[in-house]
């Protein structure tokens, strides 16, 4: 399309500021979610994350500030910024009395796509979302977690280059967080921009690209959120022998301290180094039975905006 | 933004998502099938009872009881309509809000007017279903009452275009409210307002415009009126069996102008209460039968029918006050002329054989204009109100929202 600007295509926002009555709920929050990566928004309860979606949806006015979603300013192109956005609230609503593909369609035309062709997106979206044999029933059948999946569906069905998904994993199972976790690295890997809230910090450690902090309706700077994969943290191991895993370490001269237990934790930049230093000690035979992170980047970022809020 | 932009395309998706979700629940077909049989009884009852009422006549002509039959049931499916019309749009926009359905259908390419508008014409297509399972009665009483297709036609489009009204007010108020009671609340004591109330005040606020007013009299000069009914009683004390023979001959020749004060309500300062109320706009609105054409009042008289009973009260009562008058005349009744006006409200004096008599009224008869309708104006006003009330349903479902209602959540 002629209208698309493909230099600034994901999210850009300056200064927002929203307020309702005397809650400034949004308070000065910019950022940049680039496309082709998955942007984490965290940040403790109330602290903006839902009012901050509902801007960038296009449904709310800002105070002061601009956002442009989809290369479109958000002031001045609300229609065809709205025309790129895929929403999903955290709550999400279905009429009664409608399927789940006559929902979808119906979504998909009011989105100007015509009837057959709304009909296909709309089997095609509740195929990806592991939903083909509830597309002839209500919706009101459906438990959270699958009316979570149909709400993301829902999101697609106009095919957006930008997404904003507020806690689209919540009240999924396990299984269903990581088939949440594949779809949105596919989103990404195609090029979209994918902004993802969520309190499950475990669920977006493994796939963000990029985090955006929020405490108090403003944006926080934290060296987290600026390059994310390359902060050393500390990683757990243990091994079948824990004493040939310690020698192992000593002799390939990195610096270990003994945890709890018979394991040992040890400073790494990145997962690079961590499947390396993998590699190596199976290779010196040492019989490796544990390797993970000690905590999450988020989560420790996430405790840091904790102290803040006090 | 495109708040007040239309597409076809838009507007279908709208109005198909809002028809499913309404046909498909299991109380429409109840509802309708209890309309049916709630409209069928009335029916029934209105035209049994009125032939039992007017014996034999029956529904022998249009001055038998065919009319009223056929009033009587349109005013109740009027009623009605207004009654179920609030049920369609007054949760419209505030439930969908609160079930967490309308934010999602605002973010699309859909815009606020498109939404609405959907809304409407699907509550509007909802409630005109109502409307024709109740045709057949409406047929029934059609055929009895002698009653035109073109008065059946014109009855059912203004009732449709006030059931409309009323969905448009009803959307507004469940834009305006967030609560689904409150919002059915105020759509009911909208529709009391203009059907019940109007009414009401109208006839409460009657006395105050009591007023003394002098009216022109033609007629006999009050010492030769006295004297003539004195001559009259005597007649009577001296014959008191008598067949009224001898009577004195009223001296008509005498009539003159004189003046008298009475006091009189002016009804013509409070008639405009009635001209927005749905009954009287239907009523006035109904097309009237060919013999009513010429004389509204005669015809009123003579027939029972009730459309045009409140078309000519409410005419009469535009009109305010006669302020001349015509006495004299009545003396002729006494001398045992026929009394009876022309078309044009020249007095028409016949002997008891029929033979015509010269008189010179210099009073014309009033006659009430049955060609200066009403029911345009009524019927303008509520079209006013409906879009108002729907444009205040488009701004308030306009995005993005600048500053949010007290109560309102976004999602």
């Amino acid at each position: 399309m002629s209208e698309t600007h493909p230099e600034s295509p994901g999210i850009e926002a300056d200064g927002l500021k929203r307020a309702f009555g005397d809650v400034r709920a949004v308070d000065g929050v910019s950022f940049v979610a680039p496309a082709g990566a998955v942007t984490a928004l965290i940040g403790p309860n109330g602290s903006g994350k839902t009012t901050l979606l509902l801007l960038l949806a296009g449904l709310l006015k800002p105070d002061a500030g601009r956002a442009a979603v989809g290369g479109f300013d958000l002031a001045t192109h609300n229609l065809q910024a709205r025309s790129r956005v895929g929403w999903m609230p955290d709550v999400f609503g279905t009429w009664d009395s409608l399927t789940c593909v006559e929902i979808l369609a119906t979504f998909a035309r009011a989105y100007g796509i015509a009837k057959p062709e709304a009909e296909r997106r709309a089997l095609e979206l509740l195929h990806k979302v592991y939903l083909d044999e509830f597309a002839p029933r209500p919706a009101r059948v459906l438990s959270r977690g699958q009316k979570q999946r149909l709400g993301l569906a829902r999101a697609l069905v106009h095919d957006p280059s930008v997404l904003l998904l507020d806690e689209p994993a919540s009240g999924l199972d396990p299984r269903s967080r990581i088939e949440l976790r594949e779809v949105l690295r596919d989103l990404a890997a195609q090029g979209k921009t994918v902004l993802v809230s969520s309190h499950v910090l475990s669920e977006l450690e493994e796939v963000y690209d990029h985090a955006v902090f929020l405490s108090q309706g403003r944006t926080v700077e934290l060296a987290t959120a600026a390059q994310p994969a390359s902060m050393s943290r500390g990683w757990r191991l243990d091994a079948i022998d824990p004493v040939a895993l310690r020698t192992f370490l000593d002799d390939a001269d990195i610096p270990w301290q003994p945890g709890a237990g018979g394991e040992v934790v040890v400073q790494l930049a990145s997962y690079e180094s961590a499947a390396e230093l993998l590699h190596a000690a199976v290779a010196a035979g040492v019989l490796v039975h544990t390797v993970a992170p000690l905590s999450g980047r988020l989560e420790e970022a996430y405790l840091s905006l904790d102290q803040e809020r006090v | 933004m495109n708040t007040w932009s239309l597409s076809w395309h838009g507007l279908r998706t709208v109005v198909s998502l809002e028809l499913r979700q309404r046909i498909r629940s299991p109380r429409w077909m109840v509802a309708l099938a209890a309309w049916f049989v709630l409209i069928g009884g009335i029916t029934g009852l209105v035209i049994y009872s009125m032939s039992y009422l007017y014996g034999d006549r029956g529904y022998a002509s249009e001055y038998s009881a065919g009319p009223l039959a056929f009033g009587i049931i349109t005013m109740f499916v009027l009623g009605m309509g207004l009654m179920i019309a609030p049920a369609f749009t007054s949760t419209s926009i505030n439930g969908d809000r609160s079930s967490g359905t309308l934010a999602t259908l605002q973010a699309t390419r859909l815009s606020a007017f498109e939404i609405a508008a959907g809304k409407l014409i699907a509550a509007w297509l909802a409630a005109a279903v109502f409307l024709v399972v109740a045709l057949p009665f409406i047929v029934w009483t059609m055929v009895l009452g002698w009653i035109s297709i073109w008065q059946v036609a014109v009855c059912f489009a203004v009732v449709f275009a006030l059931v409309a009204v009323v969905c448009a007010i009803g959307l507004g108020w469940s834009a305006l409210i967030q609560r689904t009671a409150g919002a059915t609340v105020m759509t009911y004591l909208s529709v009391v307002l203009l059907s019940i109330i109007s009414p009401m005040v109208m006839v409460l606020s009657m006395p105050f415009t009591l007023e003394e007013t002098t009216y022109k009299v033609w007629g006999l000069p009050e010492s030769v009126s006295n004297a003539y009914y004195d001559e009259v009683n005597r007649y009577w004390e001296q014959h008191p069996d008598g067949d009224g023979s001898g009577l004195p001959a009223p001296p008509v020749g005498e009539c003159t102008w004189t003046e008298q004060r009475y006091e009189n309500y002016r009804t013509d300062r409070l008639w405009w209460l009635l001209v927005p109320n749905p009954f009287v706009i239907v009523a006035d609105a109904a097309p009237l039968p060919d013999v009513a054409r010429d004389r509204l009042d005669t015809y009123v008289n003579m027939s029972s029918d009730p459309l045009a009973g409140i078309r000519l009260g409410v005419r009469s009562m535009a009109i305010g006050p006669e302020l001349v008058r015509d006495d004299c005349i009545w003396l002729y009744n006494e001398l045992g002329y026929n009394v009876d006006w022309n078309e044009d409200g020249t007095p028409n004096l016949t002997t008891q054989n029929g033979t015509p008599v010269p008189y010179d009224s210099p009073v014309p008869q009033r006659t009430v204009d049955a060609g200066s309708p009403v029911w345009p104006w009524g019927l303008g006003v509520n079209l006013a109100i409906g879009v108002v009330f729907f444009w205040v349903a488009v701004r308030r479902l306009a995005i993005p929202y600048g500053v949010l209602p007290r109560g309102v959540r976004v999602a």
